[in-house]
């Protein structure tokens, strides 16, 4: 059954505080979730005091400043640094964001709260284990399948119609902001896909080059695989892309009726 | 324990029930039925204060609001049903505890359904 | 010598890295029946080729006239008469096919009105050797990178390649022979050591655009092929030229396609003036990426900037409209208003030349293998060794890479590498013994990075010789800025034996790994500074102000340079190919470039 408190090992303490340099205009403190799997020492949270006026505009900029010039043993994910590679994403003040498009000023005011992604397994400080969401992405065989053999000298054709009906669901980064913020996703993510997988596998049954599209309906057709999704919209509302997964599994849940009628 | 599989194995678990679509259509008809009912209802249930026992028994008894009384009882116990299964896949994961809730919930439902249908037989077809 | 337990895997070949390339790679290699792994410090789809924009070109002839040849030709040209004539006849040839079979893989390429893939004019391409515009760039609204990257990786999928994610290779493994024959790798999230036998290793680790200060690049674009060749002894090619993209957003240093330009998009300076029709009367705009950047750096340097302190330029698109805006530019009109702050309906985006793009890299032939100058033969192949994508260089970029050639070059030269693994290995060879010795000097080399216990943290050098390479080895050089940076780097590299690294946990420890990258950065650093020095002309991207002209007689040659473990560099040269593969096309002989 469910179970209302955290286990011993995985309250969260208060850990140390990092003072700015003496000399620092804007102030900033950054409370960043600490856990080391090395150590048998339970999660923490340690505060940065980060100087804003030499520091970058995006949190992603200040986590950057705190491994560089306070404490190297920070641990986080980020590459792109522009938000097309989905690596930064993290919990942020209580959303789910990427930390290289968030800007701090946007922030509301008071210490800046930096959380792993909720809901999953964490690797170390703000790394969480992904392997469960990328299992569940290669699950879905999420690639093109037709039977007819492509022209052999040049492309498929595709209208420009159809090719509009993918935007919105191709620029996916699998950041994995919307899935970690589904409440439904958080209790059964052991079979539930969670909006990132569903619009995935949405992008495929809408592109008109793809021939498999009743299998990957059938292979949808489950009261957990897709139906776990309750509508909560909390997807949508994270998306640091602008895309809307919440459409996607809603387009999908209405195919397959329709293919009953 | 599923420590020993490979993600994919734990991601792909039984494979889809390739069922759903059915819960998910009869979830929204009893719900769309709900509403016109409900409004039915509540019309009923606002002329009961003025009415003694016969008044009211007579009430019911008269076959348009005998049948969308049944009507009523049916879909709400269906939809209660429905639900219910829901939020215990939802929130109860152990599997012989779901098994126990899913069935029970299932059977009171029926049993409710069955009971309310009954009574409404016998008030609207006298003693 | 440092304990530790090794994980040994036994494979028929293995890439590093799976951005573009390591994953075109690794598809062909999974479908021709090779055991292979990719090992990866990333997840792939976190590759810098999802930062791609623009597009890929590839001569299809969808939006008008076209021919693989016109393609050549520019190639030829863009790349300063540095390039290989026949590496670029077999990219410019191979690039109709390879764009129509990542069609097939199902990228979602923008479409015409006849259902075709879209192709948007972009810097450098032309038809009839340099007289019409080319429509050439086959696009993904602007973001093609990350179509064709996300693609590749669900083919990779498809085809049951065996990845290993966040594995971070520490060293190359070389046989007595002096075979490549394996890569020792850390796995990030287990902190355990993994030592890959191979019969073929390719690398296919990106740049090192974060040698510098203001870069385009992905934080994880540390040069890593690059430092493991330098550290196995093993010489780079043509470090000396580094592009910079003319729109990075000011600032920030985020990229701003060309493909703004090739929709219609134009420069101003501080006085509104569209400068770029003095520099290239034809192309305007549309010049080649080197020829931009130094007019914009030279309209900056004569007070002609815009913003408070004239250091920057303006790109305009706004008289484009929001639907084509909305249509073709939809990821950098996002990108201008999180970054500049910018509504690009309205206001223009304040850009600068950034660096975008190492041409140098590991040399290797049009089959993606690793080729070195060995007593006479300029060109004699490193067994089992292969490099691809922008880690390497064959060279078909020369001295100036045209924009979405990159693109190309990944799938083109990946699927060469497959298709060459398959000729010349057979699956499951059986692995010669290694002796145990084979990893002693990488264990020590990880080790002794692993305690470093010195006084200087990494972000600190990582950012000296960042400055260094900024200020030093920029648009413009001069002898005595690359000198006075060629003492500074030295310095830079040498203290580096006084880093300090303060996390000792062996998960995740990203502290460690950032340690072990600017290792990588340092030896790129060291060879392209050094190199840039030694270059007494201007060529492409390598713009000597002392030297201003191209120097065909002395110079038409490509640099092999080698880092030792001091720092110290060694040059060596081998001849420009100026012959083609095949009769098809001819050798453009080389021509005074304009545009």
């Amino acid at each position: 059954m469910s179970e209302f408190t955290l286990p011993q090992n995985s309250r969260i303490t208060e850990g140390r505080h990092f003072p700015a340099a003496a000399g620092a205009k804007n102030v900033r403190t950054f409370r960043v979730y600490r856990w080391n799997p090395d150590d048998a020492a339970n999660p923490r949270v340690d505060r940065y005091d980060v100087d804003l006026a030499t520091c970058g505009p995006m949190v992603l900029d200040a986590l950057i400043k705190i491994k560089n010039e306070i404490d190297p043993t920070v641990t986080f994910r980020r590459s792109c640094r522009e938000g097309i590679c989905g690596s930064c994403a993290m919990n942020i003040d209580g959303t789910n964001t990427l930390a290289c498009t968030r800007a701090i000023e946007d922030l509301p005011a008071g210490d800046v709260k930096l959380y792993p992604l909720p809901h999953m397994p964490v690797v170390k400080d703000l790394v969480p284990d992904l392997t469960h969401f990328y299992a569940q992405l290669s699950s879905i065989r999420p690639w093109i399948r037709t039977e007819t053999p492509p022209p052999p000298d040049r492309e498929r054709l595709q209208s420009r119609e159809d090719r509009a009906k993918l935007d919105g669901y191709y620029e996916c980064i699998l950041c994995a902001c919307c899935s970690t913020a589904c409440p439904s996703y958080w209790w059964n993510a052991d079979r539930y896909l969670g909006p990132a997988i569903l619009l995935q596998a949405y992008r495929w049954i809408v592109d008109s080059r793809d021939e498999d599209t009743g299998t990957r309906l059938d292979e949808l057709e489950d009261p957990f695989k897709l139906y776990r999704c309750h509508t909560i919209m909390n997807c949508t509302r994270t998306c640091p892309k602008g895309l809307n997964p919440a459409k996607a599994i809603a387009e999908t849940k209405k195919l397959l009726v329709e293919r009953r009628a | 324990m599923s420590q020993f599989r490979t993600p994919l194995k734990r991601a792909l678990g039984l494979g889809s029930a390739k069922h759903g679509v059915h819960h998910f259509l009869v979830q929204r008809l009893t719900a769309i039925a709900l509403i016109i009912l409900g409004i039915w209802f509540v019309w009923f249930v606002l002329r009961l204060p003025g009415l003694d026992f016969d008044g009211a028994r007579a009430l019911l008894a008269a076959p348009w609001n005998a049948l969308l009384m049944g009507l009523f009882v049916i879909a709400a116990f269906w939809h209660a049903q429905l639900g219910l299964q829901v939020v215990v896949e939802d929130y109860v994961h152990t599997h012989g505890w779901q098994l126990f809730l899913q069935v029970a919930i299932r059977f009171l439902c029926i049993l409710g359904a069955a009971a309310s249908v009954f009574a409404i037989l016998r008030i609207a077809l006298g003693r | 010598m440092a304990s530790y337990t090794i994980q040994e895997h036994q494979v028929d070949v293995i890439v590093v890295g799976a951005g573009g390339a390591g994953l075109r790679a690794t598809v062909g290699l999974a479908a021709t029946g090779l055991e292979t792994a990719c090992i990866t410090k990333v997840f792939p789809t976190r590759s810098h080729t999802v930062a791609a924009q623009g597009g890929i070109s590839a001569a299809l002839g969808n939006m008008g006239e076209d021919d693989w040849r016109f393609h050549f030709y520019d190639t030829v040209k863009g790349s300063d008469w540095l390039g290989d004539q026949d590496a670029i006849e077999y990219m410019c040839k191979n690039a109709p096919a390879a764009i129509i079979e990542l069609e097939h893989y199902g990228v979602p390429f923008s479409r015409t009105e006849e259902g075709l893939i879209y192709q948007r004019p972009f810097g450098g391409m032309t038809t009839h050797f340099g007289k019409g515009t080319a429509q050439r760039t086959c696009a993904a609204a602007d973001r093609t990178g990350h179509a064709i990257l996300h693609t590749l990786y669900q083919q990779a999928l498809k085809h049951d390649a065996r990845f290993f994610i966040e594995y971070f290779a520490l060293d190359l493994i070389f046989d007595a022979d002096g075979a490549c024959c394996g890569v020792l790798a850390l796995d990030m999230n287990e902190g355990t050591l993994h030592l890959f036998r191979a019969h073929g290793v390719v690398l296919a680790t990106g740049g090192y655009g974060r040698a510098y200060f203001s870069a385009t690049s992905a934080h994880t674009c540390t040069g890593d092929g690059g430092g493991l060749a330098l550290r196995a002894g093993l010489a780079l090619q043509d470090m000396e030229f580094v592009q910079f993209h003319p729109t990075g957003i000011y600032g920030a240093g985020c990229l701003i396609t060309e493909g703004v330009r090739g929709e219609g998009g134009y420069l101003t300076n501080g006085a509104g003036e569209r400068f770029m029709e003095r520099y290239a009367p034809n192309a305007k705009d549309l010049a080649s990426r080197d020829v931009v950047s130094r007019a914009m750096t030279i309209e900056i340097r004569e007070g002609r900037g815009v913003g408070e302190d004239k250091d920057h330029i303006f790109l305009n698109l706004q008289h484009l409209g929001a639907d084509v805006l909305h249509e073709k530019l939809p990821g950098i009109s996002e990108s201008a208003r999180i970054f500049a702050g910018v509504d690009v309906t309205r206001q223009p985006i304040p850009v600068l030349p950034t660096v975008h793009y190492n041409m140098g890299g590991v040399p290797t032939n049009y089959h993606g293998e690793v080729v070195q100058k060995v007593g006479e033969e300029a060109e004699k192949v490193v067994p089992g060794l292969f490099a691809i994508g922008e880690a390497g260089c064959v060279s078909v970029h020369g001295a100036n890479r045209l924009g979405s050639n990159s693109l190309l070059d990944l799938v083109v030269f990946g699927r060469a590498v497959a298709q060459r693994c398959a000729e010349t290995i057979r699956p499951r060879q059986p692995h010669r013994d290694l002796p145990s010795s084979a990893t002693d000097a990488a264990l020590d080399h990880f080790d002794r990075i692993r305690h470093a216990n010195g006084s200087l943290p990494t972000a600190e050098i990582r950012l000296t010789m960042q400055r260094t390479m900024q200020a030093d080895a920029a648009v413009f050089r001069t002898e005595k800025t690359l000198q006075e940076g060629c003492l500074k780097m030295d310095q830079v590299f040498a203290s580096f034996a006084d880093v300090r690294v303060s996390d000792r946990s062996l998960v995740w420890n990203s502290d460690l790994i950032e340690t072990l990258e600017l290792q990588n950065l340092l030896y790129n650093a060291v060879a392209t500074i050094n190199s840039a020095e030694q270059r007494h002309e201007s060529r492409g991207a390598h713009a000597r102000e002392d030297y201003p002209e191209r120097d065909d007689q002395n110079w038409m040659k490509h640099t092999y340079v080698k880092v030792d473990p001091n720092g110290r560099c060694a040059f060596d040269y081998r001849p420009v190919h100026m012959h083609t593969m095949t009769s098809d096309v001819d050798v453009v002989p080389p021509q005074k470039r304009v545009y």
